[in-house]
């Protein structure tokens, strides 16, 4: 009766999941951390590779967007009801540097030139903070809720999405004049610029719409049509890139999936299942695997790049906003 | 000057250099705009008008519009119901945005006229059935929710919870037999059931208030939940805690299904409904938010601005009939899922809240209610259920 009873116990997949995640970190160990900000938990966690807690670096009210900063192994917060942002060290969790006035802080962008961009979605701006000083430059106005920001490669513009006006603004570093407004779909989100292109996420809109950085021109778009959804549900979010800009990877929002694409032919080569709103994206540093939060099931799948599949699910805070790799 | 910057500049302002009116215009009646009170004189229902929640939307909509050299006018023809409504109407002409903020008989008036003018009108307030078959008319829309999608989102979330037999209470009005008969097609149609129906009278007629008490209504039956429909948001306010079983109500009451919310905490909504609050106003408070109507309104504004692109513009300014016509068109509702007008009927699809007085308890359509082409098409007529078959263009 009790060996019937356990043959007849099904076996719960995340723990074959898990236990293969287990298999593959050991065979290929890297042992590199993560850092995952949690909106409504207030706090940013450290995991490690294969997605276990180990400590809570961090707590402050709403963070959002992270930034990694190798140089002095210390991570750049937004916390956006603090109206903040902070760097901390990676060690310990002490304040390093805070700059304030940011109000309800929400995207970091960063260069080499040590500018740090951040859109600040209550005061309808985006704020050009010279580092390492924290000196503020400029504050940029922009449409209602500010999100995604990104500095063009060679420096000389900012882009700002504004979710509600549906379009990127586009500013000089020169004068932080506005050059520009691109309309894009509704609800522009993430911005990623790869060469001569820079890809924006239309949450609303259910693609990626991709302008030339220099003429501002849209030269293409991915519509994103998983087998089974909707076109409303696909609701597209974070877009980072491979090194080499050979792919893309798209978070899905509510479509649960993310999308590989490969950059230049646009073909979106695989669409894999994750947790509920996929958000928050990072690559491994060897970038064999893809970190995706998925922010209504608190939870981080971790997809193996090699053969596209999720081979584990991991718990996280409450609304997991952004992942940074600690390497 | 760079080359370049010229030709983004001559990019910025080939919209302004022809400045184009976009005229939009509140039409509503006195009682429109009063509270409803109740039988026993406490006001149950706030009636704002729809001014704020546009001036929002236009607000909103300021980047874009700039960039396209539009220039809204918004104005309010309060009409007197005694008089002939086209005489009140006269000013009006094709290039108008009508919002109808009018009850379902004088909607019908004014939306016939407006059509006639092909101007573009829409009706923010009247949620009636009928209305969306009766008026089948190319320049009406119909952006407030009807009474069957409010109505299919309430069934979707019950049969999702496992509440399946429903004690229907309602009162006697017509328009409270209409609404109830819709909510038991939604219960049925989704796979729950009505238990029993129970018709309460108003009057303080001395053998209506023993059949009237709470505890006898909801007595003698057994049931998984109670739904209330009543239009007035009278009687229904004495059922919540007074049935004679334990049980959660829903409908008018209790649990109801909404366009929305101020307890909304996702898809910004909190900073949309911050935006409205901040608007320029003394009446201000933690709770303020848009009613089903301003958002309708504040809806149409927007879908006009979302949908904005340049095959809309003709010779004689800004063409409201061809955006509207569009099938690319759609808005950002803050609610997840974008809106756009069901090309068969002119009606508004959307996700509807189902929200208690300070808490939205989940968004429809429910997990697991699938349509084959428009996530949210399961909520309302479907095409082929429509009287209304407008062509798609």
């Amino acid at each position: 009766m009790i060996l019937w009873k356990s043959l007849l116990t099904p076996v719960q997949p995340y723990r074959i999941a898990a236990l293969l995640a287990g298999l593959l970190t050991s065979l290929s160990a890297v042992g590199f951390e993560l850092a995952v900000s949690n909106e409504r938990s207030d706090e940013v966690l450290i995991h490690d590779e294969r997605g276990k807690v180990l400590r809570t670096l961090f707590r402050c009210e709403r963070p959002r967007d992270l930034h990694y900063s190798g140089e002095t192994n210390s991570l750049w917060i937004a916390c956006a009801e603090q109206n903040q942002v902070v760097r901390v060290s990676v060690e310990d969790g002490e304040i390093l540097q805070t700059i304030t006035g940011l109000d309800g802080a929400s995207t970091l962008a960063m260069n080499e030139e040590n500018l740090l961009v951040v859109s600040n979605e209550r005061a309808s701006t985006a704020s050009v903070i010279e580092l390492p000083e924290g000196k503020l430059l400029a504050t940029l106005p922009t449409g209602y809720e500010p999100d995604g920001v990104a500095i063009s490669v060679d420096h000389k513009r900012i882009f700002v999405a504004s979710e509600n006006a549906g379009l990127v603004h586009v500013f000089s570093t020169q004068d932080y004049s506005e050059e520009a407004k691109i309309l894009t779909n509704l609800r522009p989100r993430g911005l990623a610029i790869a060469e001569s292109e820079l890809w924006v996420s239309t949450e609303m809109g259910s693609r990626v719409e991709i302008f030339d950085i220099q003429t501002l021109k849209k030269v293409d778009e991915i519509i994103f049509a998983p087998r089974g959804l909707r076109s409303e549900q696909l609701t597209p979010v974070d877009i980072i890139f491979s090194t080499d800009t050979r792919f893309a990877y798209v978070a899905l929002g509510a479509a649960n999936h993310i999308a590989i694409i490969d950059r230049q032919t646009r073909e979106i080569l695989k669409y894999i299942l994750v947790g509920r709103r996929a958000w928050g994206l990072a690559l491994s540093p060897n970038e064999d695997r893809l970190y995706v939060l998925n922010g209504l099931s608190d939870d981080m799948t971790i997809i193996d790049l090699d053969s596209r599949r999720p081979v584990a699910s991991v718990r996280t805070g409450l609304v997991p906003r952004a992942v940074e790799v600690l390497q | 000057m760079t080359k370049l910057k010229i030709a983004l500049l001559s990019l910025m302002l080939a919209g302004a250099v022809q400045a184009e009116s976009l005229h939009l215009t509140i039409v509503s009646t006195p009682q429109q705009r009063e509270d409803l009170t109740s039988f026993s004189g406490i006001v149950v229902e706030e009636r704002r008008a729809l001014e704020r929640a546009i001036k929002l939307a236009l607000d909103e909509a300021k980047l874009k519009f700039d960039l396209y050299g539009i220039e809204p006018q918004l104005k309010t023809i309060e009409i007197d119901p005694a008089q002939p409504i086209e005489q009140q109407l006269s000013d009006l002409d094709a290039n108008h945005l009508l919002l109808l903020d009018l009850p379902a008989n004088l909607l019908k008036t004014a939306a016939n006229y407006a059509d006639k003018l092909d101007a573009v009108a829409i009706n923010t307030s009247a949620s009636e059935q009928s209305l969306r078959s009766d008026l089948c008319l190319p320049g009406v829309y119909h952006a407030i929710p009807s009474d069957r999608m409010y109505f299919d989102a309430l069934a979707q979330f019950l049969v999702h919870s496992g509440w399946l037999k429903v004690l229907l209470v309602h009162g006697s009005s017509e328009r409270d037999m209409e609404r109830k008969t819709i909510l038991a097609e939604s219960i049925e149609r989704f796979g729950g059931s009505i238990s029993d129906e129970r018709i309460f009278t108003l009057s303080h007629h001395p053998d209506d208030r023993d059949r009237n008490k709470p505890e006898f209504l909801t007595g003698r039956s057994s049931y998984d939940v109670v739904a209330v429909i009543d239009s007035e948001l009278d009687f229904g306010r004495r059922i919540q805690f007074s049935t004679r079983r334990p049980r959660p109500v829903v409908g008018d009451v209790g649990l109801v299904p909404k366009a929305w919310h101020y307890a909304l905490e996702r898809y910004g909504a909190p900073q949309l409904n911050e935006r409205y609050r901040n608007l320029g106003s003394t009446e201000s408070s933690a709770r303020l938010a848009m009613t089903d109507r301003e958002f309708a309104a504040w809806a149409s504004v927007k879908f006009v601005a979302n949908s904005l692109n340049p095959t809309h513009l003709t010779g004689d300014g800004l063409n409201l009939r061809s955006l509207f016509e569009d099938k690319e068109s759609r808005v950002d509702l803050y609610k997840g899922t974008r809106g756009s007008f069901r090309y068969w009927n002119h009606q508004m699809r959307q996700p509807i809240l189902l929200a208690t007085e300070n808490y939205v308890s989940d968004i429809a359509p429910m997990p697991k209610f699938l349509h084959p082409t428009h996530y949210t098409d399961t909520l309302g007529e479907d095409q082929p259920e429509s009287t209304c078959q407008h062509p798609l263009r």
